[in-house]
Formats: structure tokens, C-alpha cells, sequence
């Protein structure tokens, strides 16, 4: 039964004024930000190269002056703009796109983007299903109830022998078939016009991302349908049932994911950078007072002078103490970001968000991934350096992370230097990522969609 | 008779849901949104000043003249607690320096520590208001003719010697008579929030800039009170009109702005920084090499040795007990580097003006854009108000590079690059030779520097060779025998704050300007449609 009025539904939801619009919305967003990307992706990507030029020839300089400078300069390592960012940019324009490392350490993260323009959300897919979908989703459920209520066609309806589940359900199905169709012609368009425009080549490895991405807007409409007939048979008439819709909205789709920086905040604050800082200065502080003397001395070239020694193990030591605190507060700070975003995935257009990022392996998860591989090629980088150092009777072997006084002099060429590529996140990793977000949106759905049921079963049709 | 309808008109809201949830809804967000920016404003004060006692205590404890840079850290805005701009994604602190001028503040941004939150959007005051008064004026205007036309009330009215305009006139009195409580508690609730802060010292500029604000509001609020009167006009259903409405607001308010500053970054795209970053690491590169070949002409000095030397960045310099020819070279050396280093800033700054200019066509191009929407307008209008947009930050930058020269000039006007003090505070009078120098710091070993070096050739243990210069002390070889600097007649730094209406001058006028004509047109718009209305 329920698939009849499910079809009926359908039909009576692809003739409406409604699903016009949000076609017409969603195909026009769409296919603005589509024709607009191929340009600024190839501005991205010549930015890039331009500052992945830039570290080479960096590097390439170092590696004639000698290895040891080779390996204590400090690098950027920037990340490569995704082929995929029109589906969603993860917002890694405002995130740090560059981590600075040395061949004895990672030192940390680096924003380098100017702008003077208010921050705004790309015209992506992500942004067009965080936004419409969630809005489409209510506009096509507030009234499903209560209009037919005002209308009269619901007591007529369940004068035949019609369960009620069935027409809650009915209408709960067409209702996210119907959005998620918007949602699917439209990633269908864009992908045509992104192929058209040359931004992007036909694979097999977007069409199964879009496919994922259409899956996870439809899990997003899911929810927000399931709320939008609790609105509904909330109400007696359709006028509140679509105020409680819009407030509802305004809550999930503007509050909660907007108040992220407060929740970080007040929540989960952490410890200030200027404390950080002082910790900082302390344990130098305290390392030079311990240093045996003479350890500051530096009056010569002569690699085997032995206050390098003193120094290099000073200086050993100073990095250490530094890695340690510094390590620690990076720690805290994904820890507030992760913790943060556990707390606000309570809206499913924030928990949209997080998933979206996972399908498309971008944004924070990919960042951190780069963060802990970059840890892994650093140790192989040190390693790599050491060994070329035990080769050279000409050095000391003293180690020292910021000078390239007691170690190897000799130049080294650039072509067997170890170099970092990133790895992208696999779909093991993107699975991974994605599951807690759908999950939760799967279960927050049946709940609404079961309260919507339980309070439907009591409601008064006349 | 207007009156009449209006009154009429007022009462019905006054009893809708709408009315009711409407409160609640500015009862809950306006709070939220204010209370928010005053938590941020308070922690940017915080760091504030932090940064401030910082600057103070870098800027003070130098002892010679080329250390001496201004350090500029900037307040918060107060009016940033209500529209808060672009002011969470710039510093807070620009260094004055010699061989750069300022493009960018530098230091934290929003007091942010940690730099993944900058990829956490929030909302203020400005971002509410827009959001929830044109979806209120939306809410009570879109049936204002179709619901009574539904009702057969339309035609009842028709049927009486009413002319049409003042039935139109009538309704958009009526419903801005209920929309204007909203409104006025809206802004109440925010300035009584700010009131019992305690804290925040509010004076009449930002005052006067809130009611402005508000002001902007109401014209903001009419404008969409007469998108739906037009809409209700031109639908034969309520709820095609309902549905409309709601497209259009979310058209307006949510998707224009975003599409308008993505099309500016596609379409008006800001100039390399990587490629700023070249062409500057080259200049500076000649700059040194420009350098080196000045001072090859210098008479040298009879030993190149500092007993205590610190240098800094951007030609900061401190030596002690270096011989007196020594010093005198580096007199002349600074005397050089200097006026070559700020030649050097200045044609820097061709390149760097490009790139700064660049960035703001780019946000100028994308609040232009974005005025299709009346949300764009009264967003751009409210980031010009609250001085925190794009180009109140231009125009401090613009200050404080004014600033700089001031700065330059009272070094000039010392002629302190060709003296001592630039580097060392140690009077010439004190200064001595480095066989002098040799004979203090061995203790009257040995008597000039030829006879040290020939003994210290001839030791194998190079620490061996210090050690015996350890034994007598130098005058003046240390900075601690020395008092900081006093520069008690250096040019501060005017922050300059405008008064309540002049950031209005220009782009803000016009767009307010462009609100106004807009709500004349759809108001004319709205009156034709409804003579076409068919009340039937």
C-alpha cells in the first residue's frame, strides 16, 4: 500500500511548484559553480606550483651549499588543491595548507592565504546539499500532515482501509526520493559542464565519489524529511507546522554549525600560545644554565672544534624540549577541533558537512593525515642524512638541528635527495572517516522519523 | 481610512503564530549572536593586551637607535562585537620597519591560538538580523493579498469606494507597525546586553553607529516587507506565494552573497603572493649584494672584533668593545646601508601596492556583486558602520604607512644612521684601540694585538687562546653597563577614529542610497501588479 501513495506522492511532488524551484535553484547554483571552477582551480593549481617551485629551488640551493644545510633548513610542504573541490572544498582555504618541517623535525603548521574578502562558503556541492537539501528537504514535509489535515484529504484518505504507517511512510519516501533526485540531476549537470569546460577528465574514481556524495545528500534529506514531519504532525495547522520547520532549520543549518568556534571555546578551551610560549623559553632557559660552558662558543669553522660538540648537544636538547611542549599543544589543538566537531554533528547539516569532507577525502582528515605521514618521511629523511654523514671522514658526526657546522660538508645532488609525496586518503581511510557521521545520521533519522510515527498514530485527522 | 486598514492589519498579526515565534525566535538569537561577539571582543582585548605589554616592553628595553622599531598593535573595534567583517581573518599588530613597508597587519588573528578553528564560520548580530528580519518580513507579507483574496475578504473590501493604494499603503503600515517591535527589541536586547556588560565602554560614536544601524535595518526590513507584498500581488495562491517567498529568501540571503565572493575570486583574482615572495627575496638579494659592494670602499680597521655583538632583523645592530676604528667603520657602513635599505623599501612597494590592490578590487569586486542582494547591501553597509570591513582595514594600513615616514623622518631629522648611537651607546670619548683593547682584556699580558697573535698562532687549543683574553675586563664590553635608550620625543602612533557618519562617505552612501531607490521600485512595482490583481 505504502508504495502506492509513495507513488502518488512522487508524482504529486515532481508537479508542484516546489520541486521546481528547488530544481531550477539547484541545477542554477550548481552550474554557476561548476563553469567557475575549471578558472580557479587552475589558479590554485599554478599557485601551487609556484610555491612548490619555490621549496625546490630552495632545496636545490641547499643541496649545493652542503648537506648539512640541507637538512637543518626549515621547508614548507604545501598541499596540493584537490581535482575534487567541486564537490566540496572542505573548507581548506581557511584551514593551514602548508606544513614546515626540517630533516630533524616538524615543526608545525603554516596559513599562508591573504585575503580581505568576509569569509563565505565555495559554490560546492557540499555547500548546495548543507544548504538546500536540508531546506528542501522540510519545504517538502512541514505540510505533509497538517495540510492534508486542512484540506481534508487525510480524513478521507483513512476512511479506506489505509494503515497510518503506511501514508507517513509513503510520504516519508517520496518525499526524500524526491530531493534526492534534485540533488542527483544536479551533481549530473555539474559533472557534464565540469567535463564540457575541461576542468575535469572523465574517471571512474569521481563518478564513484559523486555516487557516495548523492548517497550521503540523501541520508542528509533523510533526516531533515524525518524532522520535517515531526513539524508536521506537531501542529494543527500547516501555518505552525512550517514555523516549527523554519525554526528547526534556522537551528540545524545555521545555529549549530556557526557556533563551532564558541562551542571550541567555552567547551574545550585550551591552554594560550603566549603560555605555550613561556614553557618554551623556561626549558631553554634552563638547558643553557645546565649547558656546560663554552657551549655558546662558535668562533670557528673548523668542524672539530669541540665546542660544537657542547653545542650540538645543546642544541639537541633545546629542539627536544621544544618538540615536546610544542608536540603536546598541537596534540590539544586537534583534540579541541575533533571534540568540537563530535559536539556539533548533533546538527545534520554540520554532520553532512564532516561526512561530505570524508567522501571526498579532504579538508581537516586529510591534513592530518599529511601531518602524520610528514612525521614518518621526516624520521626516513634523518635517517637517510645520517647515513650519508657516517660517510664522510671530513665530519664529526655531531649532530646539530640548526647549524651545519659539525657535519658533513660535502655537497650533495638533488636527485637522490628523499622527497615527500603526499599520499591520498585511500577509500579505507575515507570509509573510516565517514562511517561515525553516517551512522549517527542513520540513527538520528529513525528516531525523528519514529517519533514523527508515534505522535502520527495519536493525531487527530479531522 | 489607512489607518484603519493598517489598524486592522496589526491586529491580526498581533495574535498570529507567526507574531509569537517570530519573538521567540529574536529572543533566542539575538542573545546568542551578541553574547558571542562579546566573549570574542573580550578575548581580543585580552590579547590585546597581552600583545600591547609585549610591544612596550620590546620597545623599551633597546639600547641603541637602529633596534628601535615602533611595534603598532591595534584595539579591537567594539562595534565588531555586532558585525564583526573581515576583522576575525586579519592581525592585530603591524611592525614599523625600515627596509619593508607594512602590507598586511601581522600577529593573531580574533586572538585565535589555534589556527584549524579558522575554519569555523560563525555568525553575528548583522548575520542574524539579516537572516531573521527578512524571513519575518517575508513570513507576514506573503499573504497579505493572496490569504484575503482566498478568504473572499479581498473582494468584500474591493466592493467598498477604497482605492487600491491605499488598501496597499495600508497593509504595508499595518504590517511594519507589527514588524518594528521586533525590530527595536531586536536592537534594544543587543544594547542592553552590551549595557549591563560592565566592560565594554560603548561611547556616542558607537552608539550613535548602533542606531544607524538600526536604521538601516528598518529600510532593509521594508525592502523585503515589499518583495512579498509583490510576490503575494502577482500569485493567485497563498501557498505558491509562501513557496516563493522562501525560495527567494534563501536565494538572497544565503546563496547571492557566497556566489558573489566566489565569482570575485574566480573572475577579479588577487596577484601571486608566491610571486610577491620572489620578486621580493631578489630585490632584497641585490639590496645585500648592493651592500657588499659599498662597504668594500671602507677604509678597513685595525681588527674586525666584536666583544659582544647582537643583530636583528631589518639592520638592527648592538656591538660593544670593538676598537675604536672598528666602530668607526661601522659608523660609516650604517651611514651607507641605511638610506639604501629604505631606497630599497620604497621601490619594493611598486610590487607590493599591486599585489595589496589586487586583493582589494577582489573584495570590493564581491561585496559589488553581492548588492543584488538587499542582504549584500545592509551586510556592506553594516561592515562599513561597524568599521570593520575591507576598507576601514585599508585605511588603516594606509595610516600606519603615513606613520612609517613620520618615523623615518624623525630619524633623519637626528641624522642618527651617520652616529654611534645607531649601533652602540658607547660614547666616542671611551672608545680605544684594539692594542688597548688586547692589553685590558689580558690583563697587561700582552701590550699590543700583533704580540696576542703571534702567541695565540702558536697554541694548539683554540679555547686555550680566549681564555687568557678573560682575564682583565673591558669597559663597556657588556650591554648591562648601559641604560636603555630614552627616545621620549619619537612620534606616537594616532589611531584615527572616525566619528558617526563619515565611514557613510562614498561606497556606503551609495548603497544606502541604492536600498532606498530599491524600495521605491518594488513599492511601485508591488502598487502595479496589485491594480492588475484580479480580487476575485
Amino acid at each position: 500500500m505504502w508504495k502506492v501513495i509513495a507513488k502518488r506522492e512522487i508524482l504529486h511532488n515532481f508537479y508542484s511548484l516546489r520541486f521546481l524551484l528547488s530544481l531550477v535553484i539547484v541545477i542554477g547554483v550548481m552550474a554557476a559553480g561548476s563553469l567557475s571552477f575549471g578558472r580557479r582551480e587552475a589558479a590554485a593549481l599554478s599557485n601551487y606550483r609556484e610555491a612548490r617551485a619555490l621549496a625546490v629551488k630552495g632545496m636545490q640551493e641547499d643541496a649545493q651549499i652542503n648537506t648539512s644545510q640541507l637538512a637543518v633548513a626549515r621547508r614548507f610542504f604545501d598541499l596540493r588543491p584537490r581535482d575534487n573541490a567541486f564537490m566540496d572544498d572542505a573548507k581548506e582555504k581557511y584551514l593551514p595548507n602548508a606544513i614546515v618541517y626540517s630533516a630533524w623535525n616538524v615543526f608545525g603548521v603554516r596559513s599562508r592565504n591573504d585575503t580581505l574578502m568576509v569569509k563565505y562558503d565555495e559554490l560546492t556541492w557540499a555547500f548546495i546539499a548543507a544548504l538546500l537539501v536540508s531546506f528542501v528537504a522540510l519545504l517538502f514535509t512541514f505540510d505533509a500532515v497538517s495540510g492534508e489535515k486542512e484540506s481534508k484529504t487525510l480524513s478521507l484518505a483513512l476512511a479506506n482501509p489505509v494503515a497510518r504507517a503506511a501514508i507517513l511512510g509513503g510520504k516519508y519516501v517520496s518525499a526524500v526520493a524526491s530531493v534526492t533526485a534534485i540533488m542527483a540531476v544536479g551533481a549530473v549537470v555539474s559533472l557534464l559542464l565540469l567535463i564540457a569546460t575541461g576542468a575535469i577528465g572523465i574517471s571512474g574514481g569521481v563518478a564513484v565519489e559523486a555516487a557516495a556524495f548523492v548517497g550521503a545528500a540523501a541520508l542528509l534529506a533523510a533526516v531533515m524529511a524525518a524532522f520535517g514531519l515531526l513539524c508536521s504532525v506537531m501542529a494543527k495547522s500547516s501555518n505552525v507546522s512550517l514555523l516549527l520547520a523554519l525554526c528547526v532549520w534556522l537551528l540545524f543549518a545555521v545555529v549549530i554549525p556557526n557556533s563551532s568556534g564558541f562551542v571550541a571555546k567555552t567547551v574545550y578551551p585550551i591552554e594560550k600560545a603566549e603560555a605555550v610560549q613561556k614553557r618554551v623559553d623556561k626549558a631553554f632557559d634552563d638547558l643553557n644554565k645546565a649547558a656546560p660552558p663554552g657551549s655558546w662558543m662558535s668562533q670557528s669553522n673548523n668542524p672539530f672544534l669541540p665546542q660544537h660538540e657542547l653545542r650540538a648537544n645543546l642544541q639537541r636538547k633545546r629542539m627536544a624540549a621544544e618538540k615536546a611542549i610544542r608536540d603536546d599543544y598541537y596534540r590539544a589543538m586537534f583534540r579541541q577541533f575533533e571534540r568540537t566537531r563530535s559536539l556539533t554533528a548533533i546538527s545534520p547539516a554540520a554532520s553532512f558537512g564532516y561526512l561530505a569532507e570524508a567522501v571526498v577525502g579532504g579538508g581537516y582528515a586529510r591534513l592530518r593525515k599529511a601531518w602524520d605521514d610528514i612525521h614518518i618521511y621526516q624520521g626516513q629523511l634523518s635517517q637517510w642524512f645520517v647515513a650519508l654523514d657516517a660517510k664522510d671522514p671530513k665530519s664529526p658526526h655531531w649532530y646539530n638541528p640548526s647549524e651545519d657546522v659539525s657535519t658533513t660538508r660535502e655537497k650533495v645532488s638533488f636527485d637522490i635527495v628523499p622527497q615527500f609525496a603526499e599520499r591520498p586518503m585511500t577509500a579505507g581511510d575515507r570509509a573510516k572517516a565517514a562511517l561515525p557521521y553516517a551512522a549517527l545520521m542513520a540513527i538520528m533519522a529513525c528516531l525523528v522519523y519514529g517519533g514523527a510515527y508515534a505522535r502520527f498514530t495519536r493525531y487527530d485527522v479531522r | 481610512m489607512l489607518l484603519h486598514i493598517a489598524r486592522k492589519e496589526f491586529h491580526n498579526n498581533l495574535l498570529s503564530a507567526r507574531f509569537l515565534i517570530g519573538f521567540l525566535l529574536c529572543l533566542v538569537l539575538i542573545p546568542f549572536s551578541v553574547l558571542i561577539g562579546i566573549g570574542d571582543y573580550r578575548d581580543q582585548v585580552g590579547q590585546y593586551r597581552i600583545d600591547q605589554a609585549a610591544a612596550e616592553k620590546t620597545m623599551k628595553e633597546v639600547r641603541t637607535w637602529s633596534f628601535l622599531r615602533p611595534i603598532l598593535v591595534f584595539p579591537p573595534e567594539p562595534l565588531g562585537i555586532f558585525g564583526k567583517g573581515i576583522s576575525g581573518q586579519v592581525g592585530n599588530q603591524v611592525r614599523v620597519r625600515l627596509g619593508e613597508k607594512p602590507v598586511l597587519p601581522e600577529g593573531k588573528a580574533a586572538a585565535r591560538d589555534n589556527p584549524f578553528l579558522a575554519s569555523f564560520f560563525s555568525v553575528d548580530f548583522v548575520d542574524i538580523a539579516a537572516i531573521v528580519l527578512s524571513l519575518l518580513a517575508l513570513l507576514f507579507s506573503y499573504d497579505a493579498l493572496s490569504r484575503e483574496k482566498e478568504d473572499g475578504t479581498l473582494r468584500q473590501q474591493m466592493a467598498n469606494p477604497l482605492p487600491r493604494s491605499t488598501l496597499l499603503a495600508g497593509k504595508l503600515v499595518g504590517i511594519l507597525m507589527t514588524l518594528l517591535p521586533i525590530l527595536v527589541f531586536c536592537f534594544l536586547l543587543g544594547g542592553l546586553i552590551v549595557l549591563f556588560s560592565g566592560d565594554l565602554a560603548f561611547s556616542a560614536r558607537e552608539w550613535g553607529r548602533l542606531a544607524l544601524l538600526g536604521a538601516v535595518s528598518l529600510a532593509y526590513l521594508v525592502l523585503f516587507v515589499l518583495i512579498g507584498m509583490f510576490v503575494s500581488a502577482r500569485t493567485r495562491s497563498s501557498v505558491s506565494s509562501l513557496v516563493l517567498c522562501l525560495f527567494l529568501w534563501i536565494f538572497l540571503v544565503f546563496v547571492v552573497p557566497n556566489m558573489a565572493s566566489y565569482a570575485a575570486e574566480s573572475f577579479v583574482p588577487a596577484k601571486s603572493r608566491n610571486n610577491l615572495v620572489g620578486v621580493i627575496n631578489d630585490m632584497d638579494k641585490g639590496l645585500r649584494e648592493r651592500q657588499m659592494a659599498a662597504e668594500k670602499g671602507l677604509p678597513q680597521a685595525d681588527w674586525n672584533m666584536n666583544w659582544w655583538m647582537n643583530g636583528g632583523d631589518d639592520g638592527g645592530e648592538e656591538s660593544y668593545g670593538c676598537s675604536a676604528s672598528f666602530f668607526e667603520y661601522k659608523r660609516l657602513r650604517a651611514a651607507i646601508w641605511v638610506p639604501m635599505m629604505i631606497d630599497n623599501a620604497d621601490q619594493k612597494w611598486a610590487s607590493q601596492a599591486a599585489y595589496l590592490d589586487s586583493l582589494g578590487r577582489q573584495a570590493r569586486a564581491a561585496v559589488n556583486l553581492a548588492m543584488i542582494s538587499p542582504a549584500g547591501i545592509y551586510r556592506a553597509v553594516a561592515g562599513a558602520l561597524c568599521g570593520t570591513d575591507w576598507a576601514a582595514l585599508v585605511r588603516r594600513l594606509d595610516d600606519v604607512r603615513r606613520y612609517r615616514e613620520t618615523f623615518i623622518s624623525y630619524l633623519r631629522g637626528k641624522d642618527i644612521w651617520s652616529k654611534f648611537e645607531w649601533f652602540t651607546p658607547t660614547p666616542p670619548s671611551k672608545m680605544i684601540t684594539a692594542d688597548a683593547i688586547i692589553e685590558k682584556l689580558s690583563g697587561g699580558r700582552f701590550k699590543t694585538r700583533a704580540t696576542y697573535d703571534a702567541w695565540a698562532d702558536k697554541q694548539a687549543d683554540v679555547k686555550s687562546r680566549w681564555d687568557l683574553l678573560r682575564v682583565g675586563k673591558l669597559e663597556g664590553g657588556t650591554p648591562e653597563e648601559f641604560p636603555y635608550l630614552v627616545a621620549n620625543d619619537m612620534p606616537g602612533y594616532v589611531e584615527k577614529r572616525e566619528g558617526v557618519g563619515v565611514s557613510l562617505e562614498g561606497g556606503a552612501a551609495v548603497r544606502l542610497g541604492l536600498l532606498a531607490v530599491e524600495c521605491l521600485f518594488l513599492f511601485a512595482l508591488a502598487y502595479v501588479a496589485f491594480i492588475r490583481y484580479d480580487v476575485r
